[in-house]
């Protein structure tokens, strides 16, 4: 084992600070330093048993620096008591890399405004989720899993609760100085049940990994899991008994959690300023925005791109309370921001690091910087990007206003869409057929596609603000190598006209 | 950091479980250097030299009832403090976890053959990697195309041991260099016409960055101005890269025996079937010579070479101790780290290799497409593994059994049970490819009659 000199948690900023003036030393002419220190309790229960209990821990050091317009990046593991031993090293690798992929820049990095942000942030929580007594968390999920229970047709039952505690100290060569304390609670439960040749699934609050906000335990509590078990089951086994949902043109009234990952795919990447300038072409894809959408969307052009009909306004927050992007700070340093995206349809901004909001000739980024823990290098992130709620009250007032024939859609099961983020496709865990104002047939493997400007365009109604809700997507995967990252999305339902059904059966 | 020495892993491990105070301890620890460079038409973007531990303690107590109650804590490091905090946390949670009744006993001494890194890969530079990016610099240059990409070698280490006496330990080394070139000519710097490959390999010597680069961007060149096409049935040539994004999803989510004991699999209730065309073969090989990944599973024990369909036929799953005895079958050694609520899982899945080359596949058909990738192929119904995705990369009709004029990209909606029912030919040629999606496959080119692409994609950069 490994012993090295101590060092309390009060001199991890001064750690930080001294990695980031031995890059300088070095010759860098930029640099910042992050040590990040996360906790993690995941607990899952499946069919009756506590399959899996794990709690893991990380703590490391990431050190980035620019010299002679390239980037360096170097990171290592440690515990607060070796950190102090490392930083230095760490900070000399980034430099020599920065040095030896320099001349292959065509065109130097410039970065926008100056990290020089000091202050701290601390996630609110009411109930310290790694205080609550792991004999009531067990007990809830074990709860959870009888109500899942009790029919024969119930192939597998699945509840868990995650929570989180990530600790950053960051240091920049602008003077910035920043400590966040960040604290996101959530799971999920799902029933698979089988019957007639159909096996199905139904998940609450969310699939996709589950929901989660930054809080503390009130957020489990209030997802109120065991009150919402017996329905969850009993929708999985009326889908085993459902028809298919039909192809054909209808109107669609889709679900928050379903419009969370819409939202997430066709607004919040390809309004990412590094895909939309080819940086992240190698993998995951550019985007259908143009720099010269961009260029008259930030002059506030009134003729810049017709993202969505008048009732379409998203905003870009790293503010909102409960956002799993919700912070003080984003990974460049530079101070959480709230701003347009979308403003009554028309493209108002985009989410920005230094780098790529510099490469733009912009005067600042929008503090949409961030990286997977301390063992990657920033990019451009989507963060808690939201539909703002419109008039159109309730989710059953949207249902009752709608047509015969209209299909009422929730919870994704599959998603797919192109590089450029404007082809899509979505199937939800759910569907209903509305028959006079109300949820009548039930229908399973609803499945719709679209391009995302004339869909975003034939929205004609949005929800209130008493339907609006945040969802958390958690498996945000981005970058070569793949990073994940996790930022939530609100909305209220929202109706959308003539969009194309196909049946995944018959296709 | 260097990768942990074999003695030098199992000596923390032993110190952790001499401490331990539950009836049955497991310790696992993962070391892995890693070395990138990604670039855009800028040149390089993000770089990282960078390493980590994963250091888990999985501890047991016995159940009055029979079997244990579990549960496992992970770390960052390899200090004393930091290790054995994991081990007082694993101890907390399993005290309070529920008994699990079937749970088997952890198993004792077992061999799994030696692996090992190349030292040419755990020493690969930063200055070899510009290298590699030089050379599709030029290139892309040449034919006025922007080119985006990844320079990458990984060398990494894992051992597992536990308080049954077992002791096994393995090393590896991945290499990996992709390449996207995309037109500069459209208006506004964005492309019309891109191609891709990825490159991936044990060893970094093996990497060929001048055929890379010279494969790509012929193919970009040879992609500009495609045509609108209707979507429609049509039979298609899929080149490697895009057998294995399908692929994918059969390891993910109709290898294991959970999902055939669940009902979700494609193989629940067609055992012994001959459900694909005869020509299909496809195994499960961390031995295979493209792969040489680890040879042990989550719980130590040995992962077997599995055949899951031979010659058209359901064979069986892959399985793990707990699921081994559950349903009476072999432990093949495909756990996840325990304890896990997953199951079982493919990792290495070979599709065995036919006897006709490329040229051939595409002079077979007489009205069709040859598809260079496939871009985000997602699960839409797991029981007839019913996909979705889109071509990316290159797409070009095939007429008279011949490559002709570019096409734009295509959605498709399709069963993989019914298009592995319908192939004209499976390719002689096996590539190592990584999806999008996580996981790798070793896959030929396959000729496939009728597949169904179900909307065109307008506008998407080939």
């Amino acid at each position: 084992m490994t012993g090295a000199a101590a060092a309390t948690f009060t001199d991890l900023a001064t750690i930080a600070r001294g990695a980031v003036d031995t890059a300088l030393q070095r010759g860098a002419d930029h640099a910042d330093a992050r040590i990040v220190r996360r906790a993690e309790e995941r607990l899952t229960m499946r069919d009756g048993v506590l399959a899996s209990a794990d709690a893991p821990e990380t703590c490391g050091i990431g050190v980035r620096v620019w010299k002679n317009g390239a980037q360096g990046f170097a990171a290592a593991p440690g515990s607060h008591r070796d950190l102090v031993d490392l930083a230095a090293g760490v900070a000399r690798r980034a430099v020599k890399i920065a040095g030896d992929v320099a001349p292959l820049r065509r065109d130097p990095v410039r970065l926008a405004g100056t990290a020089d942000a000091c202050g701290a942030f601390e996630t609110r929580c009411v109930e310290n989720p790694f205080l609550v007594a792991l004999e009531d968390k067990r007990d809830l999920l074990v709860w959870t899993d009888r109500a899942l229970g009790g029919r024969r047709e119930v192939v597998a039952r699945l509840a868990e609760i995650r929570i989180a505690r990530e600790e950053q100290w960051m240091a920049t060569s602008d003077g910035g100085a920043t400590h966040q304390v960040l604290v996101q609670s959530g799971g999920h439960i799902e029933a698979t049940s089988s019957a007639r040749g159909v096996v199905a699934k139904r998940s609450y609050p969310h699939s996709i990994g589950g929901d989660f906000r930054s809080g503390g335990f009130e957020v489990i509590r209030a997802m109120d899991f065991p009150g919402n078990a017996e329905r969850v089951r009993d929708e999985s086994i009326s889908l085993c008994h459902a028809d298919v949902c039909p192809a054909g043109e209808r109107t669609l009234i889709l679900g928050g959690a379903q419009l969370a990952l819409q939202i997430h795919e066709s607004v919040g990447h390809p309004l990412e300023l590094d895909r939309i300038l080819g940086g992240e072409r190698d993998l995951a894809g550019g985007s259908f925005v143009s720099e010269t959408d961009v260029a008259e969307a930030v002059e506030g052009a009134e003729s810049s791109l017709r993202y969505g009909s008048e009732y379409v306004n998203f905003i870009a927050d790293s503010t909102v309370p409960g956002g799993l992007d919700t912070r003080g700070f984003d990974d460049d340093g530079m101070p959480a921001t709230c701003f347009d995206l979308v403003r009554s349809g028309r493209l108002a901004g985009v989410q920005s690091g230094r780098a790529s909001a510099g490469r733009l000739g912009a005067r600042s980024s929008t503090s949409a910087s961030r990286a997977a823990g301390w063992h990657a290098p920033p990019i451009d992130r989507i963060t808690n990007v939201s539909l703002v709620p419109g008039a159109a009250g309730t989710l059953e007032d949207l249902i009752s206003d709608t047509e015969d024939g209209a299909i009422f859609a929730d919870t994704p099961g599959a998603w797919s869409i192109d590089q450029e983020r404007r082809n899509f496709q979505f199937t939800c865990e759910v569907a209903w057929e509305i028959r006079g104002g109300r949820r009548a047939r039930l229908l399973r493997l609803p499945t719709y596609q679209g391009s995302t400007l004339p869909f975003w365009q034939s929205c004609d109604a949005v929800a209130g603000p008493e339907s609006w809700a945040l969802y958390g997507i958690t498996t945000c995967g981005k970058g070569n190598p793949m990073q994940s990252a996790a930022m939530s999305h609100g909305a209220a339902p929202a109706r959308f006209r003539g969009i194309r059904f196909i049946d995944v059966k018959r296709s | 950091m260097a990768l942990l020495e074999q003695d030098h892993a199992f000596e923390i491990a032993d110190a952790l479980i001499d401490a331990s105070e539950a009836d049955e301890t497991e310790v696992t620890l993962e070391c892995v250097e890693d070395r990138f460079i990604r670039f855009s038409a800028d040149g390089p973007t993000q770089t990282a030299d960078r390493e980590s531990y994963e250091l888990a303690v999985r501890v047991r107590f016995a159940a009055t009832g029979g079997g244990f109650r579990e549960a496992r804590a992970r770390c960052g490091g390899i200090d004393e403090e930091t290790a054995f905090g994991a081990l007082g946390r694993a101890l907390t949670l399993a005290r309070i976890a529920t008994d699990l009744p079937d749970a088997v006993p952890l198993g004792g001494p077992t061999e799994v053959p030696e692996t090992s890194p190349s030292r040419p890969t755990q020493d690969h530079s930063f200055r070899e990697k510009a290298q590699w990016i030089r050379a599709a610099q030029e290139r892309a240059d040449a034919d006025d195309l922007a080119p985006a990409g990844l320079a990458r070698t990984t060398v990494a280490s894992r051992s597992l041991a536990n308080s049954a006496g077992r002791r096994v330990f393995g090393a590896t080394s991945r290499a990996e260099f992709s390449l996207t070139c995309a037109d500069r000519t459209r208006a506004a710097g964005r492309a019309q016409s891109s191609a891709a490959r990825t490159s991936v390999h044990t060893y970094a010597d093996e990497i060929d960055a001048d055929l890379v680069a010279q494969d790509v961007a012929a193919s970009a060149v040879r992609g500009r101005e495609p045509s609108p096409i209707d979507a429609a049935p049509m039979d298609v040539v899929l080149a490697p890269p895009a057998v294995s994004a399908l692929l994918t999803w059969l390891a993910a989510a109709g290898s294991g025996a959970q999902e055939l004991a669940e009902g979700s699999s494609f193989m629940s209730g067609r055992l012994g079937e001959e459900l694909l065309d005869r020509r299909l073969s496809v195994v499960d090989d961390p031995a295979h010579p493209r792969f040489a990944g680890w040879r042990f599973d989550g719980e130590g024990y040995p992962t077997l070479r599995t055949s899951l369909v031979a010659s058209g036929q359901l064979v069986g799953p892959v399985t793990d101790a707990r699921w081994a005895a559950r349903l009476g079958l072999a432990n093949t050694g495909h756990a996840m780290p325990q304890p896990s609520a997953a199951g079982p899982r493919s990792s290495a899945l070979v599709l065995e290799p036919g006897e006709t080359d490329e040229e051939q596949l595409v002079e077979a058909i007489e009205d069709g497409l040859y598809v260079r990738g496939l871009h985000y192929v997602n699960l839409v119904d797991p029981q007839d593994l019913v996909l979705t995705g889109l071509t990316r990369g290159g797409v070009f009709r095939i007429r008279g059994g011949e490559i002709a004029e570019p096409v734009e990209n295509l959605r498709f909606t399709h069963s993989l049970v019914d298009a592995f029912r319908s192939v004209i030919g499976v390719g002689v040629k096996l590539e190592r490819q990584p999806s999008l999606m996580g996981g790798e496959v070793v896959a030929p080119a396959l000729a496939l009659r009728d597949f169904r692409f179900t909307s065109a994609a307008p506008g998407a950069s080939s």
